[in-house]
């Protein structure tokens, strides 16, 4: 896949303690230790009947070893430093992200959709205003037609009944079109 | 033989009914357009699209899907001619000589003889699934519980071996895979694991959500810190036809690079991301004059794109016949299947003839689509890859939400992969690579529930999984790829492998 470790791994990157290995150890013993403590009162159970415990707990102690072993490595034998995190890009492509969860059932995708659209897009500083905007109208409308009209997934388009109505004429308009056009491709190909 | 031509002729029978020749259409259309994307891969794609499935009856929607898949491998190979972003990991040598090509004024040739040879491997491959699918599906009934928990084993040591990076690494984030696994009520005693009684994940983490943040939105994180100087050809793109030398340059490579492909598709590991990278290293050595690659050498692209769509497609044997996913696409494919009610095993081919024949003969149908859809439709894609990715990203985030939502019409699995997208990213940089996370997450399940019965069968003697042969077998070959990944010679050589392609 194309997420691949930090491809920057120059000689000038290493160091004689390698943060990278640090951190990652830290990293797996943390999830090791949510691991254990989410599991910790379910039973072991015996071996010919394993328990629903045994696993969870066997498979966080491991995690937990290798978390150690990447910490002592990271510390004795050196490696590559650990990279710089973003900050802006995390925040606002995933805040877009949980603001269309919250806003997708109670308004639907004429508001949910531009949120999340607009509300992403702030993760890069060479944003344009004027281009998010016409980028976001155009994305709800056309994904509104795809999702909601030709392919009938059950997503909440606009329950509250927000677009004023003249806008809601042409939408209908352009979606009578589409679904037409669709209908008639149908025939063709199911004739 | 006489069986095997009655059993594709009944999948062509069902593969070429109009409907389905449409949904394989589209899901190679759709594919492709999602693929293309710079930084979207066959795993974010198929999430993305899974919901577009919905509708259709069980066999459409699995030709669908299929059509999605390979439509997305190919744009993954556009892109990485086009723009040298390598869409996922099987495309990556081919930058090394398609973008060379392409800056040369020859990225048509590249693109065609890409088609081509993906072509060609997809007819090779389709016979050899076809082939293997009968004695294959016969050979899994003789498997035990025992013995699936040794392949299983066995298949995750081969993702560990092919993993990029640190072998500590490969092994624990699969671990950790396995422990994400076992959130949620137990089948068996019906307790709550790991849930610390939060009720949403009571039913367990749905695959999509983790493969969608961490294959969808940790990639857009990613690609937005490293300001990537997208070098979209801005050349002609000139002749799509290969002439004849460039053919008669390349039909031997493709034939080689389809074989490998074929056949490190088929290991239960993730075999088939060698493919492209043996295929081309061969080629290398096997060149006149081996200075060539890397300029633009049209054998460097011909191999590695025909072992990738053969590998691609090989991949499926393992998930059809014996029911274990070989690599991450295809765990995402169980999750896929198991939502239309479908349960990937050796089953399938016994009790859905009909379905299992129908895919396979549309993994033809959807090869020659691409041909046709491609080639005349590369100027397109062109003009896509010129979209600057500050418009691009908010797109794919937004089709992102919409395909999330809509698999389960949950806001609350929206947020969860709001968070796994974080995970992903935190992944990526403390330097473990995501993918055989989510291979550890599907086989996680399967292998917990066949420890149970061989253990009950075997009245808990853990001495089950050596004394039947076949698991005994297995675990012995787990165990020298354990060695290979930890023995220091044979890792060196193992990073100059994947340093070479880089």
């Amino acid at each position: 896949m194309a997420t691949q470790a930090p491809r920057n791994r120059g000689a000038d990157n290493r160091v004689t303690r390698s943060s990278l290995d640090i951190g990652g150890g830290l990293f797996l013993l943390g999830l090791a230790i949510v691991g254990y403590v989410g599991g910790f009162s379910l039973p072991f159970g015996q071996l010919s009947g394993i328990g629903s415990g045994l696993l969870p707990k066997v498979v966080a102690l491991l995690v937990a070893a290798f978390g150690v072993a990447l910490l002592v490595q990271g510390f004795l034998s050196g490696g590559d430093k650990l990279d710089q995190w973003a900050i802006r890009g995390p925040i606002f492509v995933l805040s877009g992200v949980i603001v269309f969860a919250f806003t997708i059932r109670p308004l639907g995708l004429v508001v949910a959709g531009p949120l999340a659209v607009i509300v992403s897009a702030l993760a890069d500083k060479d944003t344009r205003p004027v281009e998010v905007a016409i980028l976001a109208l155009a994305l709800t409308v056309a994904s509104g037609l795809m999702f909601k009209e030709l392919l009938s997934l059950p997503i909440p388009f606009d329950p509250r009944g927000l677009i004023p109505e003249p806008v809601f004429h042409a939408y209908v308009g352009l979606k009578s079109g589409v679904a037409a056009l669709f209908a008639g491709l149908k025939a063709i190909i199911s004739r | 033989m006489t069986d095997l031509i009655a059993n594709l002729a009944l999948g062509m029978d069902v593969a070429l009914s109009l409907k389905n020749v449409w949904y394989c259409f589209i899901g190679c259309l759709i594919g492709t357009l999602i693929g293309v994307l710079p930084g979207v891969g066959p795993i974010a794609t198929i999430t993305m699209l899974l919901p577009i499935t919905f509708g259709l009856d069980p066999v459409g929607a699995l030709i669908m899907l299929a059509g999605i898949y390979y439509g997305a491998q190919y744009g993954g190979s556009t892109t990485a001619i086009l723009v040298n972003i390598p869409g996922e990991a099987t495309s990556v040598v081919t930058t090394l000589d398609g973008h060379q090509m392409a800056k040369q004024g020859r990225a048509g040739v590249a693109l065609g003889i890409a088609a081509i040879g993906s072509f060609l491997a997809g007819c090779v491959a389709t016979i050899i699934i076809a082939a293997l699918a009968v004695p294959l599906t016969k050979m899994a009934l003789l498997f035990g519980p025992a013995d699936y928990f040794s392949l299983m084993v066995l298949g995750l040591m081969f993702a560990v071996v092919l993993a990029r990076g640190s072998v500590l690494k490969a092994i624990a984030i699969i671990l950790v895979g396995i422990l994400l696994s076992t959130i949620g009520t137990d089948l068996e005693s019906g307790e709550e694991r790991l849930t610390f009684g939060w009720t949403e994940i009571a039913d367990g983490l749905d695959v999509a959500v983790i493969a969608m943040g961490m294959f969808g939105f940790a990639e857009i994180l990613r690609n937005l810190e490293t300001t990537v100087t997208r070098d979209v050809i801005q050349s002609k793109i000139g002749n799509l036809l290969p002439n004849r030398a460039d053919l008669r340059t390349a039909a031997a490579p493709i034939a080689r690079g389809t074989f490998l492909g074929s056949m490190l598709g088929l290991l239960p590991g993730n075999g088939a991301v060698l493919g492209p990278f043996a295929s081309y290293t061969l080629e290398k050595k096997l060149a006149k004059d081996p200075s060539r690659f890397g300029r633009g050498a049209i054998e460097g692209v011909a191999g590695p794109e025909s072992a990738n769509n053969a590998g691609a497609q090989t991949a499926f044997i393992p998930l059809l016949t014996l029911g274990i996913p070989p690599n991450a696409v295809m765990a995402l494919m169980v999750g896929a299947m198991t939502i239309h009610g479908i349960v990937p095993g050796p089953q399938i081919m016994t009790k859905q003839p009909q379905l299992f024949w129908g895919m396979i003969a549309s993994m033809w149908i959807g090869n020659l689509m691409l041909l046709v859809i491609n080639l005349p439709l590369i100027g397109l894609w062109v003009r896509f890859l010129k979209v600057p990715y500050r418009l691009m990203f908010p797109s794919i985030v937004l089709l992102c939400c919409i395909g999330i939502y809509s698999i389960n019409n949950s806001p609350v699995e929206v947020v969860m992969t709001a968070a796994f997208g974080l995970f992903g990213y935190a992944l990526v940089k403390f330097g473990f690579e995501p993918a055989p996370l989510l291979l550890g997450f599907v086989l996680g399940r399967l292998m917990e529930e066949k420890l149970r019965q061989a253990l009950v069968i075997s009245r808990g003697s853990f001495m089950t999984f050596l004394e039947r042969p076949l698991s005994a077998g297995l675990l012995f070959v787990a165990l020298i790829l354990m060695l290979i990944a930890i023995l220091p010679t044979i890792r060196k050589s193992r990073e100059q492998v994947f340093q070479e392609a880089d």
